[in-house]
């Protein structure tokens, strides 16, 4: 690089003198060739021509000079009308400013048409209005940013050319952002138009330049730009300087105005540019936060949609826009590029490589995302870059070794500005995140999560957030591997700002969807989440004032992202809902946040959801997990007729299974013994003296209600099945608190309400609910009532013979209905008696001779079996015209799971189908003791309802949380639900959807 | 529509329709070269292989599957579908079939009365 000092400020000063005079030239030129330059704008051409040629017109640059000065000069002009034409591609750009100085309120609409295409970005700016920023955003990116009159003093240009208007819109809507700079981005856009003005940005690039520069090394820049002028012969930036009184470190935000300026009298000019770049550090006013977060927000949190919207206008109009204006001039010019290079680089090259082409550090310099966009275009997908190549040759975008090593630039601006490129380039596009992992960016950025300034690490942590999205964990375990996760609970801990602690958390939540970083996350940060998010959000207070009454949550993106990272690793197993569980005050807030739902009635949202989710899988085997359960174990089994009893029973069953005679007895005897359940119905909930705090909360019959209000209330799936597993988790297991629960269920009048959910379009939804109703069940007044009233919504769920079927219920519901008909079943013969009723056994014995699934076979045949055993059934059966073959166990009953088995195997050609089978196959031998109806079913009611509990409750909600973002995961996780392991919804995931199959 | 029936081919143990479907309403229907309507999620005669079975009983490449055996096949999953046909305990199948000419010359007919 050549040396780039800062020049002294004299010199500076005296260039900026200099550049005034030329200004007031300009100006009055200005007024002249205005109208001059609404005739040439027609041409378009002509101009773009000039541009490109990077030969500077003397009569056309001054013009464009002049017309750049007046805008500075004048703050507060109205509107004016920049249409550029370039030549080649055609750029037509309508910018409508208002400009009233202090309010940013300007509508500004730009329409790019390139090659026939057109575009039009049309941003009504309310002052305040997002869209607003986003178009200033746009307009930026093409041009370098600059901007930043304010902290010169200098009020924003106020266009009074057509050129200058436009700065001004722009700079007013930043201005509405609070920042100044914005008007640089118009600027920039002006540019393009005054591409014919080259001439003038010849003389105008070394002042701008130097201004830019003028902390660092000012002259330098001059230098160097004096060099890209040559190339391109465009210097205009001098003319920029007007501000004269730019300040060092406004010098960057100085310098994107002359980037602005020289733009505009010099699209071409690449040093603009680079200048804008260094300008956007200054860009902190910018901020163009929400785009580049907006990336991967998306994909963890549906909510946020407006980055992906606006990306693409943005893209598109930056692409179009900015090769006409600025960024192309830098392209086109390689000497600009150079330049460019230089003065910013400069500082970047002494750290990094020459990456030369100056232009980088521009793009990157850049807060805005628009310009990221550009860049993004490059690295993505769609090839932004491409395009402005095409149109333009000399401009490249910095690529991706060149963006990272920017992270370790000394100057921070360029550090965030390169961070959110980064994020931005990441956006869904997986091979870059693999790239910035193997060009080791990812140790730097979490590097910078320790950064002083907000600035930077609040880029940073939104690079790492788009970074950890996805299916590829290698790049979570990178993030992991270098302390990342630490550093991300400490930045939480230390930071205030909202934004920051949505990407922190936003990145959690990703990380966390990656079994092996569970455990690393609990370790870190369960408890900083819990201090610093759940429990402020949640509005639950350790010690209620009593003269306060008591908060509501707050569904923050915070606590919907923390929520969701809690909930990916509750599922990770008995140590980690250890872990949660001993959390002090999350059970608690978690609980309040619900009731607090439950009391709005706002119950829809993700937050809810998660929350939910966290307590179903806490609530998983607390009756074996809780320290002290043991206490509650065996008393309450033996009292529980239900409980204990029944399952000896069982047990013995299973072991005389192959004896009808000894089964049939059995089950009327525990039929009998079933009457004495009643007991249950008097029971007395245990008195407490202290108030339940902790994880005591998780199974008080008090939960009951707040799920039966989930339940009635909640419009969303996930939630429903969550607290439907919740529900069934708690009625699982022999001991005191289970039977309290059932009974709580019953009496709350919750069955109604479960069975109503039977009737469910989600698949999930129907077989949660089975399964809870089936573990309510044990207690004998629930088997009574629910066979009176669910078993003709539990059969009605069952596919039949050649009719189609109401729904296409996954296998694994159809079992777990199968299952559950056959609990409610056994042990009364009034209940096997309104399964006849309800016209069962058609269905039964057709799933029994036809299905394709082993395991519905064998469990329908289970079902058959205990039906027949009632012997005063027989005769009402054998009138409908069944005879004991129909209630037997196929002898071809193994044959049959082969046969089932192999149709998908041998007829589906395609690996994928058979993967899909294959998995479930393999959910299939997980569930299998649920399914199994054998004799060790028997036995193991408790365990098949733990396994069911567990695949439904922890498999599911891993693979929920896996892919918060992404809306494919409810598919997947659907899919996935049963299984208990991660793998498993990776191989989901993967699964890639059978496009064809043989048949 | 037409009705198609077609008998299986046994091969060993498995037993041959001999075509192929895609579509299915977990599919991406715009993917699908045979429908109309690029929303159309249905299960759609993919390739036919020749001289088999479904090409003996008058199958088209094409042809859009409303239902198998009487079965529904306008909502279903691929796997669904896949499984529908493919019963091991079934030698015949009887599909009812939608197919793009007989539509036009449905509708052509039509036009001209």
């Amino acid at each position: 690089m050549e040396e780039y000092d800062v020049p002294s400020a004299a010199s500076i000063l005296a260039s900026v003198k200099e550049q005034e005079a030329r200004f007031e030239r300009l100006t009055r030129a200005l007024e002249e060739e205005r109208r001059n330059v609404s005739l040439q704008l027609e041409r378009g051409s002509l101009p773009s021509d000039r541009l490109v040629g990077g030969t500077t017109g003397g009569s056309n640059q001054p013009l464009a000079w002049q017309q750049m000065v007046m805008q500075e000069q004048s703050p507060s002009n109205q509107t004016s009308l920049a249409m550029m034409q370039e030549p080649q591609e055609v750029v037509e750009e309508t910018v409508t400013i208002e400009e009233d100085p202090g309010t940013p309120t300007s509508h500004v609409s730009v329409v790019t048409s390139d090659d026939g295409t057109t575009r039009r970005t049309e941003t009504k700016d309310n002052v305040t209005n997002m869209k607003v920023t986003k178009m200033v955003k746009t307009v930026t990116t093409r041009t370098v940013r600059q901007v930043p009159l304010g902290p010169d003093g200098l009020p924003l240009p106020e266009g009074s050319s057509p050129l200058g208007s436009y700065t001004d819109s722009i700079d007013r809507r930043y201005m509405k952002n609070g920042e100044r700079f914005i008007t640089p981005q118009a600027t920039s856009t002006l540019t393009r138009s005054y591409n014919n003005y080259s001439d003038s940005y010849n003389d105008a690039p070394d002042s701008q330049f130097r201004h830019y520069t003028l902390h660092d090394g000012y002259g330098d820049m001059a230098d160097n730009y004096g060099s890209l002028s040559r190339g391109v012969n465009y210097r205009p930036y001098r003319p920029y300087m007007p501000t004269g009184g730019y300040r060092p470190e406004n010098s960057y935000t100085l310098p994107i105005r002359k980037d602005d300026y020289g733009h505009v009298a010099q699209p071409q000019v690449p040093m603009g540019s680079s200048t804008m770049d260094l300008n956007r550090s200054q860009p902190e006013r910018f901020q163009p936060e929400p785009y580049g977060l907006e990336d991967d927000r998306r994909s963890l949190g549906p909510d946020d949609e407006e980055p992906y919207d606006l990306e693409p206008d943005y893209s598109t109009a930056n692409r179009r826009t900015l090769p006409g204006r600025t960024i192309r001039e830098p392209l086109r010019n390689g000497p600009r590029m150079r330049g460019y290079e230089d003065p910013i680089e400069t500082e970047l090259i002494d750290e990094r490589h020459p990456y030369i082409h100056g232009m980088y550090p521009a793009p990157l310099a850049q807060p805005e995302r628009g310009s990221l966009a550009s860049l993004d275009r490059m690295g993505g997908r769609r090839s932004p870059s491409i395009d402005s190549i095409r149109k333009d040759p000399r401009w490249r975008d910095p690529d991706l070794p060149e963006v990272i090593a920017m992270l370790g630039h000394p100057i921070d601006p360029v550090k965030s500005n390169a961070a959110a490129y980064l994020q931005h380039l990441c956006y869904e596009n997986d091979k870059i995140k693999k790239d910035v992992r193997q060009l080791k960016g990812i140790p730097v950025l979490v590097g910078l999560l320790d950064h002083p300034k907000a600035e930077v690490h609040r880029k940073a942590c939104g690079a790492l957030r788009n970074i950890s999205y996805g299916k590829d964990h290698d790049n979570k375990v990178a993030i992991k591997s270098c302390d990342g996760i630490p550093a991300l609970i400490r930045l939480l801990r230390k930071t205030n700002d909202m934004e920051v602690r949505e990407l922190i958390t936003g990145t959690l939540w990703n990380l966390s969807s990656y079994e092996p970083l569970k455990m690393v996350i609990i370790n870190h940060g369960l408890q900083t989440m819990t201090n610093e998010v759940i429990i402020p959000h949640s509005g639950w207070e350790h010690e209620p004032n009593e003269d306060s009454k008591p908060r509501d949550a707050e569904w923050t993106t915070v606590f919907k992202n923390t929520s969701g990272c809690l909930r990916n690793v509750s599922s990770d197993g008995a140590e980690a809902r250890r872990r949660l569980r001993e959390c002090e005050g999350l059970v608690d807030a978690l609980l309040h946040a619900l009731q607090s739902a439950v009391g709005k009635k706002d119950m829809d949202n993700k937050s809810v959801e998660n929350c939910v989710c966290v307590m179903r899988n806490l609530s998983y085997h607390v009756h074996k997990e809780i320290p002290g359960a043991e206490k509650f174990q065996d008393p309450s089994a033996l009292q529980g007729p239900g409980s204990a009893g029944t399952q000896r029973k069982k047990k013995d069953d299973a072991g005389c299974f192959g004896g009808k005679k000894a089964k049939e007895e059995w089950f009327n005897q525990g039929r009998k013994n079933g009457e004495h359940d009643k007991n249950y119905d008097t029971l007395d909930l245990p008195k407490r003296t202290e108030p339940t705090k902790g994880f005591e909360l998780l199974y008080q019959p008090e939960v009951v209600r707040l799920y039966l209000s989930l339940l009635t209330e909640s419009q969303n799936f996930n939630t429903l099945e969550a607290a439907a597993g919740a529900l069934q988790n708690l009625s699982a297991g022999q001991w005191t608190w289970s039977n309290y629960i059932r009974a709580t269920v019953r009496k709350e009048k919750g069955l109604p309400i479960l069975v109503e959910l039977l009737r469910s379009d989600s698949d999930k939804v129907v077989r949660a609910v089975a399964i809870a109703l089936r573990n309510l069940s044990i207690d004998r007044r629930n088997k009574d009532l629910i066979g009176s009233y669910a078993m003709r919504d539990l059969v009605s769920n069952l596919p039949s013979g050649q009719q189609r079927p109401a729904k296409n219920l996954e296998e694994d519901t159809v079992v777990a209905i199968l299952n559950t008909i056959h609990e409610i079943i056994i042990e009364s013969s009034e209940n096997a008696r309104s399964l006849i009723t309800a016209q069962a056994i058609d269905k039964l014995v057709a799933i029994n001779r036809t299905s394709q699934s082993a395991r519905e076979t064998k469990a329908a045949s289970h079902v058959l079996q205990t039906v027949w055993s009632y012997k005063e059934l027989r005769n009402a059966l054998t009138k409908d015209g069944w005879n004991k073959t129909h209630f037997q166990p196929i002898p071809t009953g193994t044959p049959k799971g082969s046969r089932s088995c192999k149709p998908g195997y041998d007829d589906t050609t395609l690996p994928l189908m058979e993967k899909n089978q294959g998995n479930r196959g393999c959910s299939g031998g997980d569930m299998i003791p649920m399914g199994e109806l054998g004799p060790d079913g028997y036995s193991t009611i408790d365990q098949r309802d733990k396994e069911s509990k567990y695949k439904s409750s922890d498999g599911s909600s891993d693979l929920q949380e896996r892919e918060p973002l992404k809306n494919d995961t409810n598919r997947k996780h659907y899919i996935r639900s049963n299984r208990p392991t991660v793998s498993l919804v990776d191989a989901c995931d993967v699964k890639p959807q059978p496009v064809d199959s043989w048949v | 529509q037409q009705r198609i029936e077609i008998h299986k081919l046994r091969d060993g143990d498995n037993l041959i329709l001999g075509f192929s479907i895609g579509g299915g309403i977990d599919q991406d229907p715009s993917q699908n070269p045979f429908s109309e309507d690029k929303t159309d999620k249905g299960i759609y005669v993919t390739r036919v292989s020749k001289g088999g079975p479904a090409e003996v009983a008058g199958l088209r490449m094409g042809d859009k599957i409303m239902q198998v055996n009487g079965w529904d096949m306008t909502m279903v999953t691929h796997d669904q579908a896949r499984k529908k046909l493919t019963k091991k305990n079934e030698d015949v199948v009887r599909l009812l079939v939608t197919r793009k000419s007989l539509e036009n010359a449905v509708r052509q007919s039509m036009m001209q009365h």
